[in-house]
């Protein structure tokens, strides 16, 4: 298969979860991809599960403003161009407010969304015309669900981030547009803290309120992902949500 | 390609514009597609073009109740179950607040609205468990001079898929939009025009249009695709194709 045979793209937060699910989508396409991760474990697992394939696995803290200009200059190296930029690293904590500290507040908002921000601005130039950037959103900037307040409103900055940068990159022929997850099955399930027992419980929780009753894959958020990517050519500034129905203000019908 | 083999689809106002895109797009995926058109040369025409035996029009009006119960009988005669319904037919007329005319305004919502709510509730019942229903509306915040029926009827077919979404999550049938911008197609969509104001109203399209071109109906028919096959964790979205342009950008300076 090589639907994709030629292009290049970097994944940022690519070495586990949806990144991963993502990354393989498109290597099983024939591209070449820069994937970027900061836990040592998943760097090694990502690069041992690609190992043969087009795949640089580069870890890289979007937290750290140096690391984040030293992968501009990586991506330069590897792959010149590029086709695609996926803006998909993010944490997520389970905090109530009152104990949210200002460590906690400024991690979530520096990984999520200042070093989203920051790789952007270091990668469009190397964006070619036609090619497109995707950020990982999430249901949470539209939605409250306790505990994760932080969490939401730094992806609500990443929503508006994608409008602005939509706008800003239109003249260089660059689209850009936001991938919205409700739960998705993923190892972490988006909070890497958790313990595997809470995960259970929190999945568990989620299934319920959840008008399609049970988590996304990570199949479906690399389709949603690889269309607006390459094939949604008339489409920018907006974002796709693939959530399940569960922040469509759905109230499932009476059994 | 045989991404679609197996499926069944039906599409009403399939025989020009993005129906016959999502049509061609079906037939050349594999599935069988029934489409439906108003106007005996556009089918004739579509019948012509697509000379498939997976292909089956049936001249049906949205308007005609009669005609809503026939398709959903013709679904049933020729393709039995169906996995992907598109309800896509629709008609625009620019007429300003002064000149509206009770006929066009019921028209607009005979035609777009009532037309599709009861081409679902009739063809419900063959749905599969796990189909989709894609519906084409507008990018309604694209405010448009002339357009208060039309914008209303697609605005009401929103509202409706909202509620059906919910109604038929049970049978695991997602209900999706997919909602155009300023397309290129041989009606630019409003009917009535002359060719000059055609042209005039390309030229505005492509103009205003943050992308600076008009959309394809392949790139509808793309996005109509995706909400069927393979959006299959969402529900009760719209999906714009659009350019940028009810996406609240402004072009750059």
């Amino acid at each position: 298969m090589s639907k994709y045979a030629g292009k290049k793209a970097v994944i940022q937060g690519g070495t586990h979860g949806m990144g991963l699910g993502v990354a393989k989508a498109l290597l099983a396409e024939g591209a070449e991809v820069v994937l970027t991760g900061r836990n040592e474990a998943n760097i090694e697992a990502a690069r041992a599960e690609l190992a043969g394939e087009a795949a640089h696995v580069v870890r890289s803290d979007a937290a750290n403003l140096d690391d984040v200009r030293a992968l501009g200059g990586v991506v330069e190296e590897k792959l010149g161009r590029i086709d695609f930029l996926f803006i998909n690293v993010g944490i997520a904590e389970l905090v109530p407010f009152d104990q949210v500290t200002e460590e906690g507040y400024d991690r979530i908002f520096d990984i999520n969304t200042k070093g989203a921000f920051f790789t952007v601005q270091r990668l469009a130039p190397l964006i070619n015309k036609g090619g497109a950037v995707l950020f990982t959103t999430s249901i949470a900037d539209n939605m409250g669900y306790p505990g994760i307040t932080v969490y939401g409103g730094a992806k609500a900055a990443l929503r508006t981030f994608a409008k602005g940068f939509a706008a800003e990159l239109m003249p260089h022929g660059i689209r850009v547009n936001a991938l919205s997850p409700g739960p998705i099955k993923t190892p972490s399930m988006g909070y890497p803290a958790m313990s595997d027992a809470d995960k259970d419980v929190h999945e568990k929780e989620m299934n319920e309120i959840s008008p399609m009753k049970r988590h996304g894959t990570i199949e479906e958020i690399a389709a949603a992902a690889l269309f607006l990517a390459f094939e949604a050519t008339f489409t920018t500034g907006t974002e796709v949500v693939v959530d399940g129905g569960l922040a469509q203000g759905i109230i499932p019908a009476a059994a | 390609m045989s991404k679609f083999a197996g499926k069944k689809a039906v599409v009403t106002g399939g025989t020009h514009g993005m129906g016959l895109a999502i049509v061609k797009a079906l037939l050349d995926g594999g599935a069988e597609v029934l489409y439906t058109g108003r106007n005996e040369k556009k089918i004739e025409e579509a019948r012509t073009e697509l000379k498939s035996d997976k292909a089956h029009v049936v001249r049906s009006d949205a308007a005609s109740m009669a005609d809503i119960r026939g398709l959903a009988d013709t679904a049933q005669e020729k393709l039995g179950r169906v996995d992907y319904l598109f309800v896509n037919h629709g008609i625009a007329e620019v007429q300003t607040l002064e000149e509206t005319t009770e006929e066009s305004w019921d028209r607009h919502f005979a035609i777009n609205t009532k037309g599709a709510f009861f081409t679902v509730q009739s063809l419900s019942p063959l749905l599969n468990d796990n189909g989709a229903i894609v519906f084409t509306t507008v990018a309604n915040d694209l405010i448009f001079p002339g357009l208060s029926a039309y914008s209303g009827s697609k605005e009401a077919v929103r509202a409706i898929s909202h509620v059906l979404a919910a109604e038929l999550l049970p049978r695991k049938i997602r209900v999706n939009s997919v909602a155009p911008g300023y397309i290129k197609t041989p009606t630019m969509g409003v009917a009535g025009m002359t060719e000059e104001e055609r042209r005039d109203f390309e030229k505005q399209g492509a103009d205003t249009s943050p992308l600076k071109r008009m959309g394809t109906v392949e790139e509808v028919a793309a996005a109509a695709l995706f909400l069927a096959a393979d959006a299959t964790f969402t529900t009760n979205v719209e999906f714009p194709v659009d350019g940028g342009f009810a996406q609240g950008l402004t072009g750059a300076h």
